[in-house]
């Protein structure tokens, strides 16, 4: 009779398992969105909680604290972004100002009918194309339109994603304790004590990776200070070293692509400041392999950042802070990618390092459920 | 005038909440200050515990202590054979599984609700993180759990101590 009930209450968790993995399924399209601005809120919430809880200590208000907190940060955030882009706008025009005024323009355009006539059967293109050349142009215009509506719709769409997660975090910094202890109430009686031991074995998971990560990223932006300064010592002559270093470190928080994007402002800079510029053109890496605008330089000393990085900074001040396997990272890196796109490679290995804490309780649970 | 004065500074006039009485009564949280006490009650958790519920069993590994604010709790043991020995019935103000704050060991008893009970739950990992958020804090709960432990292991050399001469 024991070993019959069992069956069936066996079957009818399988059941409810198998339903909830359903229901799930199906409704994830429509609260997915909310689930990222959750999981955005909640990481940006562990960065800030610390520094908050030590505020309110010091001025006896949480609510000042948080303020404080994240007014702080958002002009930490908005100051860097004002200065990235009015270095990035003073960049660009005084790239155009050199485009126009030094004769570029006719460098580029009689490099490009050279190639054009060196095309087969471009050159032959008579008159009688006109119309269609029109056409395409025409259609280039509209799709560009198109396109610009489309960013402009996106944009919008990030700015209110990003001031619902400032909301959310708001939120969620005031009333932390309040909402943990309210998560800890809905938890039966008999699971009391391991529901506590989870969630704060979640909480120290997350906080040692985002604390790591954050180390990581910051050493990784000195060392490519030093790194893009030590090219500047060599003719380099790049700009804004200090914004670039920060966004190559931030860009270190994804990992594998992050590396490549944090090159791509620097690259950027190097040829707009160094066009037209003779020796920097016919540059050579160690004297051996050609390197026009220090653009292979700069790869490379990046590549040279990544590989201490990740053979020497990580190891140390990561290290064990999510503790997976080098093969479980990348497993789940490729899983979030593939399903969520890049943002899932960004909270692939914390999502994964909850796993781990969730299946080691799961066991510890299996193992003490006859005391429960 | 006076309803504004009393909204705007009603926290001037507020009682003092059972909770902080009982958590100032509790060796474990003595010579804190208001403010350190203020912290402890929004850390721990309030649980209701129906006539006969468990609160943990013995060999169960433990995670910190309870406080009982009203009803009564029986602690007791049981041997291989399932021979029950009650060792206390505790009341209203008094805690147990105050050692599981500082390891993770087994319990070394079970304790039930002898009657409906409202408790007050101060775990393991409340105590880590307040003594990273607030280490003045964690320490002096270390300290007191440490004075309660050297007192109880007096208590039972003196016990070892005074069985010994008898039995000489």
């Amino acid at each position: 009779m024991t070993s019959r009930l069992k069956t069936v209450e066996n079957f009818y968790t399988l059941t409810i398992f198998i339903l909830g993995i359903g229901v799930v399924y199906f409704i994830w399209p429509f609260i997915s969105k909310m689930v990222m601005i959750l999981v955005f809120s909640f990481l940006i919430t562990t960065v800030l909680l610390p520094a908050v809880d030590t505020l309110e200590r010091k001025i006896n208000s949480r609510l000042f604290s948080t303020f404080f907190v994240m007014g702080g940060v958002l002009l930490l955030v908005f100051g860097f972004l004002f200065g990235f882009a009015s270095g990035m706008f003073q960049q660009s025009s005084e790239f155009y100002f050199r485009l126009t005024e030094e004769n570029y323009v006719n460098d580029l355009n009689s490099m490009y009918e050279s190639a054009l006539s060196s095309l087969p059967g471009v050159s032959s293109m008579g008159d009688g194309e006109t119309p269609q050349l029109a056409e395409r142009i025409q259609s280039f215009i509209s799709g560009f339109i198109q396109q610009i509506l489309t960013i402009a719709k996106s944009g919008v769409n990030f700015i209110f994603l990003t001031a619902i997660i400032l909301v959310f975090t708001f939120i969620l910094l005031v009333e932390y304790h309040h909402f943990r202890r309210t998560l800890v109430a809905l938890v039966p009686n008999k699971y009391f004590e391991l529901g506590v031991r989870i969630i704060h074995n979640i909480e120290m998971q997350m906080s040692r990776y985002l604390t790591g990560q954050f180390l990581a990223a910051s050493s990784v932006a000195i060392l490519s200070f030093m790194g893009l300064c030590i090219l500047n010592l060599y003719g380099a002559n790049l700009t804004m070293i200090v914004f670039i270093s920060i966004i190559a470190g931030l860009s270190n928080l994804i990992p594998m692509v992050g590396p490549f994007v944090g090159m791509v402002p620097a690259v950027l800079i190097a040829i707009m400041n160094n066009l037209g510029n003779e020796s920097a053109l016919s540059h050579l890496i160690f004297n051996l392999v050609p390197s026009p605008f220090f653009i292979f330089d700069i790869i490379l000393m990046f590549i040279i950042v990544q590989q201490i990085d990740n053979n020497f900074i990580t190891p140390i001040l990561v290290g064990e802070s999510v503790g997976l396997h080098p093969m479980l990272v990348m497993i789940s890196l490729f899983v979030g990618g593939t399903v969520v796109g890049p943002l899932g490679m960004l909270f692939a290995v914390p999502i994964a390092g909850v796993i781990k804490v969730i299946s080691q309780e799961v066991v510890f649970l299996v193992r003490y459920a006859h005391l429960l | 005038m006076k309803a504004l004065w009393e909204n705007l500074f009603t926290h001037w006039y507020k009682q003092e909440s059972p909770t902080k009485t009982v958590i100032k009564q509790i060796p474990v949280f003595h010579k804190l200050t208001n403010k350190q006490i203020r912290e402890i009650e929004n850390l721990v958790h309030k649980r209701r515990y129906k006539s006969g519920e468990t609160i943990f069993k013995q060999h169960a590994p433990g995670e910190g202590m309870f406080i009982i604010l009203s009803g009564k709790i029986e602690i007791f043991t049981e041997d291989k054979k399932g021979n029950k020995k009650t060792l206390v019935l505790l009341g209203s103000g008094e805690f147990f599984g105050e050692l599981s704050l500082l390891d993770s060991d087994t319990r070394s008893a079970t304790a039930i609700a002898h009657e409906d009970c409202l408790l007050l739950a101060f775990l393991r990992p409340d105590l880590q993180s307040l003594s990273k958020r607030s280490p003045e804090t964690g320490n002096k709960i270390l300290f007191n759990l440490a004075k309660i432990m050297s007192a109880r292991l007096r208590k039972t050399s003196e016990e070892v101590t005074e069985a010994n001469s008898e039995s000489v």
